[in-house]
């Protein structure tokens, strides 16, 4: 048997997610792990909107503001994400950090197709997490402000 | 969750279409049975951040998601009740829901040559029939979304 055949009888190799789960503005929120750098804890910050970190800089990008939500990000459980995806580098804060999830991609719904502005964009798809759903957050669309930012001041952000 | 409208138990065969008339801010709707795919109470739906117009939350039926269409928000009105109705629908791109009054949902068998056209432009009809004063649109699901 040619070994580029594929052997019958085995199930196909099933592809796993991890997500980190999170609230902001009474929402659950879903961020592929692939897309993390780090987690802190606001007091570690200094309460510098831009962090730097190894070097790096992770400019602040207000996600609140951008979906419209609440801003509900100051109570003791507020984490500050890191999140990088090739050369583009973010921070968002978070009301609460639930934890990593990890995941079938058989277990990724779609967003329904009734949501058809530009909300299509902003999310991948939905996760079933607790009674309730977690919207997953297209880290492109989270960092893309932030690249436009860094490209238009030339030089970049500092914390 | 169905009562029946005694009043119009009457059928003539291919000519007749069923309706289920239900009511979202104290206005009587119709859409055709074969729209319907359920009926249940309302559960509370799970808001979505987006700029669709009319489609701003989902609601999550054991491991279903749906998609919610806030009929009553398109319509200028306030769904009545303390006890709302969750109106389950087949819609072209899938199944989506609508929350109604808790008045219950009746059935009605019409002869098709009632149906008249609608001439509002609040709503996606099908057409309409009249009921004593009022005029009951018969709303056309798969329109729903499109053209509001």
């Amino acid at each position: 048997m040619d070994v580029r055949e594929p052997m019958r009888g085995i199930p196909s190799p099933t592809f796993s997610s991890r997500f980190l789960i999170v609230t902001l503005g009474g929402r659950y929120l879903a961020l592929s792990a692939e897309s993390l750098c780090g987690l802190l804890i606001p007091e570690e910050t200094g309460n510098i909107d831009n962090q730097t970190v190894h070097g790096k800089v992770y400019g602040a990008i207000n996600l609140a503001d951008r979906l419209s939500l609440p801003n509900d990000q100051g109570g003791a459980n507020t984490r500050i994400v890191l999140l990088s995806e090739r050369e583009a580098r973010g921070s968002i804060r978070v009301t609460t950090v639930h934890g990593l999830l990890e995941l079938q991609q058989s277990q990724v719904l779609p967003l329904p197709m009734q949501f058809s502005g530009p909300e299509r964009h902003w999310y991948r798809g939905m996760i079933l997490f607790a009674k309730s759903i977690a919207l997953i957050l297209n880290t492109t669309w989270i960092l893309h402000q932030q690249v436009s930012d860094l490209e238009g001041s030339g030089t970049g952000r500092h914390a | 969750m169905l009562r029946t409208g005694h009043a119009h138990q009457w059928e003539t065969a291919r000519q007749s279409c069923q309706l289920l008339v239900f009511s979202v801010g104290g206005r009587r709707l119709a859409v055709k049975t074969l729209d319907v795919s359920g009926i249940s109470q309302w559960n509370e739906s799970i808001p979505i951040a987006g700029l669709t117009p009319f489609v701003t939350a989902v609601v999550r039926q054991g491991q279903t998601v749906l998609p919610v269409f806030d009929l009553a928000a398109s319509l200028h009105l306030t769904v009545h009740g303390n006890s709302l109705l969750c109106l389950r629908v087949k819609h072209p791109l899938g199944e989506m829901v609508m929350c109604i009054d808790e008045e219950i949902p009746v059935l009605h068998t019409f002869d098709l040559s009632v149906i008249q056209t609608y001439h509002g432009k609040d709503l996606p009809a099908e057409g309409s029939y009249t009921n004593g004063l009022d005029e009951i649109p018969i709303l056309s699901v798969s329109r729903l979304g499109s053209t509001v």
